[in-house]
């Protein structure tokens, strides 16, 4: 059987770049001084010298009244209280999980920040912690919630919710978390048949749309959602995955607008795969963004 | 000791450069998608990949509550040199460059923001010419400002040389960034890796002994490089920004 | 502009490599021309002229040259004559030259410094409009070549920028290679042949001459009477199977058609014999030898031939008269392996002094040159001023030794001046032991302090103030460079006495890298001809400002010891320091004044303090092992008008030269030892090996046919069995035996400490375990490098980053050995040459000793003049035992150490060679001997005696006598 390969010269990439903004803002980097007085206060990304106060990393100067903060262009997630974030179980200690959410340090899911099956709330006993792994083990996909930050800037999560929980049957996509935008509403069910979540530090996972609530409480553990997912269904997440990809090539901002503007552009294509080349990429890009533009003129 | 037959009666080197010149350096950030911060640096006839992962959870073993842990790994792939290299990393140079280059970069890192986390780098020579460990400090330099981990300042590595005098000119000549055949010349090569913007010096290096008398030149001119190559850093990092902005406060339904 | 060059080598294992080198193309590279109307030139980087003048009939208009590779590297002596100006010389040329060989590379560079020459080196390879890059299947040559083509066409057209038609010069590229020429033509360059050029050239006599015949050797193979060389590939491939074998080929003094080589895998060197099996290979060439099987194997001639014929044209003679002189070998050690030489892989040639042979034909221009040294062949040259030059002496360059011609082929480079002037025959010595002798330059002289310099107060503070320290110097007479002076006072200690050895302390005006430092590097030692003395240094500071003179405030550098009665050393300290020395004497001064009882001054006491312990050092040196040799040393006594040697005479040896030599030596060795632990990697020292056993054998033969076993095992054993081999009633033959023993020495040379072992250190003739220079900075190199060492290790002075280099020491070491072997024979053959001028015209009849007997002569020696010759012995008389190396006619044996006397007179009917003749007197041998007159009258029943031996082979002297102002310290 034979396959198709395309191998490009690197000479002969597409620049993905579709900003049609005027010109750029002011960057600074790292070791440049921002300003000399003292009066301000320093925020992330800067760090004083000398009496100067200079920028530790390559971006954009933000600032706020008197704090100045320097914002780079792709960086770790930062989290903060009542974000969602998509993360992966690492390891299940004494009364709680370890969760790897893309940040620098791990994040931290405690016992008792989950819901119990049975959905009782009660005190857990030493029993349920031998079950801890029944629950959730390594490897598992789960959505949560933050829910404070400790002091060294790793996270503790909760799943206090219906919505939050073990994740199965479905796509994740890693994408860097500055391209995200803090919203309210982070699950979307987008009208092609597949559900989102987008969360905060850049995972987003894709998941067929299921009627009844996918993310419901099992009693046991043998009825896991085993329904086989329908090749149509598999194909929308395949494309919406790609567009998603497409639009994270031309660095623009993720949320369901864009990419469910970006899954109706990427329909006069047929094929799926045919998504993943770099002209077709920068096209869907492009329209996207075009699209967005006219809605921000309206 | 100066090496001969390296400046010719005009003053110009082997391969045409004058004595203060560097080679030419091309650079490109975010080659790879995986990593947090990726370069690719040529310089001359050098070409290193730099990938950097981080900051995330150190493994227990390296934990440290003092700073973030730089672990560096310098590999040079087989093909890289004239005659096949059989084992990539692992054996001492190897280890000894993974060394230097993380006493280079923990020297730029802001380590105190990022206890128990750990950043790894990742250099990958794909072609040695000469002043290898220069480029890779440079490469790195540039996935980490990628990656987005803060750094003091830009850290940049040069080398320079010292030539007898050739036929006609002055004296002895320092020679800027030297190439494999100036290098197996013999003659001494100083690299030093900087942080231009303040003058601090990360790493100095040098492969046999020079003479007091020369040494103050030598590293003067290497401190040279150190700044040109800074400007052709910043520069690279810029486009790079300029190129893959966000507006961030765009959509507003 | 960056571009790469890539190509393919291959490794000494046989890997191929494929090698990727940047090169950048620039665009601000100028081109030197006034007339140029683009390039940014600064004032002074114009060298070439806007209109030059055309001194060629050929071109009549202004014109610049370029030059293609093989007119530099053949045509050197054309270019250096100042005729040419305007040239370009592409950056191309510059490294094929440099590749191929670095003498002229070093004189072409020369020639561009030269700013009135007005050369101009453009870099081609670098410039973007000029680089040509190679052709797939293109050869390094062609590529070349198309480059020169390129750059030729280049300049054109640069120079018709904004500039008028026809106000511009134009280019005219000279080139030897036909095909070059053509397509030169084709792309519409100007071009010449270097021989249409130059002849054509009016105002500048004699260019002619020095073209060389640019003939290629192998091309002409009609009339060949040698055989083809192999190519350089056939030659490599032989040499990496093991077919062939590379080595210097030496030729013989003595027999013109033999020549041996030394050879890796060998013990003894090959042999080569005869015009095909040297095949035109020149004394020094580096060569690759075929060895023949075993059954071939000759033993080397022990006759003396010699090239006689007038100029037989281009043939060969006849080789069975060397054939016919060797019988079979009968004896398995005189066979040595013989082989052929195939091929030439590097000519070792340099210029040649000589004089000229000219042509029987009048009015002809090829002309015989006979070379001073014997080594060299004759070479055949064309000069159409042979009348002017056939008295002179001249100076020839070989060019090339093509396979039809029986001499190598040359031109003419200058003349020195008439055969027989006192200069031009001390030029002949200077040049042919290359030793520098130009005056010295501006550059150099700049360097020294002003006349009226004297010691500034600073300096005074400096240093140790020994002013006041009654301190003396022993010296020849007549000699102006003091070295050294000394003193000895006792201490406050009962027994001890404080000795210091005071040196001139040159290294405080030579300064390391400046002009003066290199060119005292260069020359490395002061040369000492009979009459002439080639400084190192100028002279305001040999015979001045350094000179310990008497009565004067020098600066200096001691060597302190305290030292007990019985010569055993309490300590040692060097310092820097100011010295007024009380008297400048001469050894018979010296002497008078300690054998003088009726003086009792601080002198006389200081110096017969001094005495004593020099003969407690010297006898604990030779319990040590150290040997006594004797050379003959000769003294010449000159006309102070005529500059004539008047007379000669043999050195006497007094108690005051063995008193300064032995305290010479203990400071050369205390220094030793205190660099060798300052400076463990880069100390210069010096060495003596011990003598291979081969090297005794004559020696030992000879001495037990006397009677006498020498222990040779080591140097103690050495020393003691030559003190036990006296013969009462012959003292002249214990001393006739350690000159002997003197021939049986190696060499002993200079070496930096980082390249031998501690073992090696070791001093056979001395008898020490480290030595080094350090007395004599103002004469030789090697002092004053070690000056420099020791103030750094005393903290007196800084070091420089040369001093430390290991690689650096290592090459100067090889000069200076090289420097001080080339000085020695220079001074021998000034000796040589004044003993011929003192005999010219006399004829002495004195006693002489044998010291070795040959095959067809015997070498004796005569003690009164220190001269050494061979005298002849007719095969039909005399028959030769070889086995006890005697010659035997009735009853008249005679062998080494025999004592003769012999009739000295000069033979110069050959100009450049005159040769002492020895005629044989007593023993009497009837028919041969010769018979002085007187005594033919007394005795008239005796034979007349008159035979002139008329195939007597003349051999060079080779006197072993030294000058007059060099002390005699050898070691």
């Amino acid at each position: 059987m034979t396959g198709h390969v395309s191998i490009r010269l690197a000479s002969e990439r597409v620049n993905h770049c579709v900003a049609t903004m005027n010109e750029p803002p002011r960057f600074y980097t790292p070791g440049e001084v921002i300003t000399g007085m003292q009066d301000f206060m320093r925020g992330h990304g800067t760090y004083t010298e000398d009496d100067c106060l200079k920028a530790s990393v390559a971006g954009v100067m933000e600032k706020v009244n008197k704090l100045i903060c320097i914002r780079p262009l792709k960086s770790r997630y930062v989290g903060e209280i009542g974000d969602v974030v998509v993360g992966r179980v690492l390891e299940v200690q004494q009364r709680r999980w370890k969760v790897e959410t893309n940040s620098r340090l791990d994040s931290v899911l405690q016992l008792s920040s989950v819901n119990l099956p049975g959905g009782e709330l009660r005190r857990r006993s030493a029993e349920d912690e031998q079950m801890m792994r029944k629950h959730l083990q390594e490897g598992d996909l789960i959505s949560a919630e933050v829910q404070s930050v400790f002091s060294d800037g790793s996270l503790s999560l909760h799943t206090r919710s219906l919505k939050y929980g073990k994740l199965t049957q479905g796509t994740l996509v890693k994408v860097y978390p500055s391209l995200i935008k803090r919203r309210k509403n982070h699950f979307h069910n987008l009208p092609c048949g597949v559900a989102i979540i987008i969360g905060n530090n850049g995972y987003i996972w894709i998941s067929p749309q299921n009627h009844e609530g996918v993310m419901e409480e099992q009693k046991d553990d043998d009825t896991v959602d085993q329904q086989s997912v329908s090749r149509s269904d598999r194909e929308t997440m395949a494309r919406v995955k790609n567009c998603i990809a497409a639009l994270v090539a031309s660095k623009m901002m993720l949320d369901d607008t864009s990419i469910m503007f970006a899954y109706e552009e990427s329909l006069k294509y047929d094929s799926v795969k045919d998504l993943l080349d770099p002209e077709t990429m920068l096209d869907i890009s492009f329209l996207t963004q075009h699209r967005i533009n006219n809605i921000m003129e309206e | 000791m100066p090496a001969t037959d390296l400046l010719s009666s005009q003053g110009l080197r082997l391969d045409g450069r004058r004595p203060n010149e560097l080679r030419r350096i091309r650079c490109r950030l975010g080659v790879f998608t995986q990593p947090d911060g990726s370069a690719y640096l040529e310089q001359g006839n050098t070409k290193v990949l730099a990938a950097v992962y981080g900051p995330h959870q150190a493994s227990k073993s390296k934990l440290s509550t003092e700073g973030v842990v730089v672990n560096c790994q310098y590999s040079m792939a087989t093909f890289s040199t004239g005659e096949r290299k059989n084992r990539p990393r692992g054996d001492r140079k190897s280890q000894e460059m993974s060394m230097h280059l993380r006493q280079a970069l923990t020297a730029a890192i802001k380590t105190e923001l990022y206890p128990r986390s750990q950043i790894d780098i990742y250099v990958e020579v794909l072609q040695a010419d000469g002043g290898a460990y220069c480029a890779c400090v440079n490469a790195a330099t540039l996935a980490l400002t990628e990656a987005g981990v803060p750094l003091r300042a830009y850290v940049c590595a040069s080398s320079a040389s010292m030539a007898a005098a050739g036929a006609g000119s002055a004296g002895p000549e320092p020679l800027l960034d030297v190439g494999h055949v100036e290098e197996a010349a013999g003659g001494v090569v100083l690299t030093v890796a900087a942080l231009p913007t303040t003058g601090h010096i990360a790493l100095l290096e040098m492969s046999h002994r020079l003479h007091m008398d020369y040494f103050d030149i030598v590293l003067s001119r290497a401190m040279q490089g150190c700044r040109d190559i800074e400007v052709i850093l910043d520069r690279a990092v810029r486009d790079h920004l300029a190129e893959g902005w966000t507006k961030q406060d765009v959509m507003t339904i | 502009m960056w571009t790469t060059k890539t190509f393919l080598t291959k490794t000494k294992r046989g890997n191929i490599l494929k090698i990727v080198r940047e090169h950048y193309l620039r665009d601000d590279l100028l081109c030197g021309s006034a007339a140029c109307n683009v390039c940014p030139h600064k004032d002074d980087e114009y060298v070439l002229d806007p209109k030059p003048e055309s001194i060629c009939a050929l071109f009549d208009y202004p014109h610049y040259l370029v030059l293609d590779t093989n007119v530099v590297l053949h045509q050197i002596d054309v270019l250096e004559e100042d005729a040419l100006t305007n040239v370009i010389i592409l950056q191309t040329v510059l490294e094929e030259v440099k590749h191929q060989n670095t003498a002229i590379f070093q004189r072409i560079l020369d020639v561009i410094g030269n700013k009135k020459r007005k050369f101009y080196s453009f870099v081609n390879e670098h410039h973007k409009d000029t680089y040509v890059e190679r052709n797939p299947g293109e050869k390094q040559n062609d590529r070349n070549d198309r480059a020169i083509r390129k750059a030729a066409s280049w300049y054109e057209t640069h120079l018709s920028i904004n500039n008028v038609k026809g106000q511009h010069p134009k280019i005219v590229l000279i080139t030897d290679d036909e095909k070059n020429r053509k397509m030169a033509q084709e792309e519409g360059i100007t071009c010449c042949s270097v021989k249409d050029y130059v002849e054509n050239v009016n105002g500048f006599v004699g260019l002619v001459d020095k073209l060389s015949k640019n003939v290629i050797p192998e091309s002409c193979s009609k009339d060949a009477l040698y055989p083809a060389h192999l190519t350089p590939a056939e030659i490599h491939s032989g040499i990496r199977n093991g077919k062939l074998h590379q080595g210097t080929f030496h030729a013989s003094r003595d027999n013109f058609l033999e020549g041996t080589a030394t050879v890796n895998g060998y013990e003894k060197s090959i042999l080569l014999q005869g015009h095909i099996g040297i095949n035109r290979a020149v004394d020094g060439d580096l060569v690759a030898i075929e060895v023949f099987p075993e059954e071939e194997w000759r033993k080397p001639s022990d006759i003396v031939l010699e090239d006689k014929a007038d100029d037989p044209g281009d043939l060969l003679e006849e080789e069975s008269v060397l054939l016919n002189a060797v019988k079979p070998a009968d004896n398995k050690n005189e066979i040595t392996p013989t082989g052929k030489v195939v091929g030439i892989i590097r000519r070792k040639w340099r210029q040649y002094c000589g004089i000229l042979l000219p042509s029987k034909f009048p009015g002809a221009t090829r002309h015989l040159f006979t070379p001073a040294e014997k080594r060299i062949p004759r070479v055949r040259i064309e000069t159409r001023q042979s009348d002017m030059l056939a008295s002179q002496r001249i100076l020839v360059a070989l060019d090339s030794w093509p396979r039809n011609s029986r001499y190598p082929l040359g031109h003419f480079v200058r003349a020195l001046g008439p055969i027989g002037d006192k200069d031009a025959e001390n030029e002949v010595i200077l040049l042919e032991h290359d030793v520098p002798h130009a005056r010295f330059s501006e550059a150099v002289l700049a360097c020294l302090p002003p006349n009226d310099w004297t010691i500034p107060p600073e300096e005074i503070k400096k240093r140790v103030d020994l002013r006041s320290i009654c301190i003396c110097s022993v010296d020849p007479p007549g000699c102006t460079d003091i070295d050294d002076a000394l003193h000895a006072r006792p201490t406050a200690t009962a027994g001890v006495y404080e000795v210091g050895v005071h040196i001139a302390d040159v290294t405080h005006f030579v300064r390391p890298a400046t002009a003066l430092d290199k060119e005292a590097a260069s020359r490395s030692t002061t040369v000492y001809l009979v009459d002439k003395r080639i400084d190192m240094v100028p002279d305001l500071l040999s015979s001045n400002l350094c000179s310990l003179r008497g009565g004067e405030e020098r600066l200096a550098f001691s060597c302190v010891w305290e030292i007990d009665e019985n010569a055993n050393i309490l300590s040692t300290k060097f310092h820097k320091s100011v010295i007024k020395s009380a008297a400048a004497m001469t050894y018979e001064e010296a002497q008078i004044a300690i054998d003088d009882s009726s003086r009792n001054d601080e002198i006389a006491r200081s110096l017969r303090t001094l005495n004593k312990l020099a003969k407690k050092l010297k006898k604990k040196r030779l319990d040590n092992g150290a040997l006594l040799l004797a050379s003959p040393e000769i003294r010449f006594q000159v006309d102070s008008e005529t500059h004539e040697p008047l007379e000669v005479q043999a050195k006497k040896i007094m108690d005051t030269n063995s008193m300064v030599e032995e305290f010479m030596l203990l400071a050369n060795v205390s220094v030793a030892q205190r660099l060798a632990e300052d400076f463990p990697q880069c100390a210069l020292l010096r060495r003596h090996p011990s003598p291979p056993p081969a090297n005794f054998e004559h020696f030992l033969l000879a001495a037990r046919q006397q009677g006498f076993e020498i222990d040779v095992s080591t140097n103690k054993s050495f020393s003691k069995s030559l003190d036990e081999a006296v013969i009462p009633g012959r003292p002249y033959f214990n001393i006739l035996l350690r000159i002997m023993a003197t021939r049986c020495m190696m060499q002993a040379v200079y070496f930096s400490s980082g390249n031998h072992t501690q073992e090696e250190y070791y001093h056979y003739g001395l008898a020490c375990p480290i030595y080094t220079h350090f007395t004599s900075p103002i004469r030789r190199y090697a002092d004053v490098l070690v000056h420099r060492l020791l103030a750094a290790s005393i903290g007196a002075d800084v070091t420089h980053a040369e001093l430390l280099d290991v690689r650096y020491a290592a090459a100067l070491c090889d000069n200076l050995n090289y420097r001080h072997r080339q000085a020695q024979y220079a001074g021998r053959a000034s000796v040589a040459l004044n003993t011929h001028i003192l005999f010219k015209y006399r004829v002495e009849i004195e006693s002489a000793v044998v010291l070795a007997v040959k095959r067809n002569a015997l070498q004796v020696l005569i003690p009164k003049y220190g001269l050494e010759g061979p005298l002849y012995l007719p095969s039909d008389m005399f028959t030769y035992n070889e086995e006890n190396h005697m010659q035997i006619c009735g009853d008249v044996t005679l062998k080494t150490f025999d004592e003769l006397t012999v009739r000295l007179s000069l033979d110069s009917t050959n100009l450049q060679h005159r040769k002492l003749v020895f005629q044989l007197v007593k023993p009497f041998v009837p028919g041969f001997s010769y018979v002085p007159e007187e005594q033919k009258e007394k005795k008239p029943e005796q034979m007349e005696v008159d035979k002139e031996q008329e195939n007597l082979k003349k051999r060079k002297d080779t006197a072993q006598s030294k000058g007059s102002k060099k002390k005699s310290k050898k070691k």
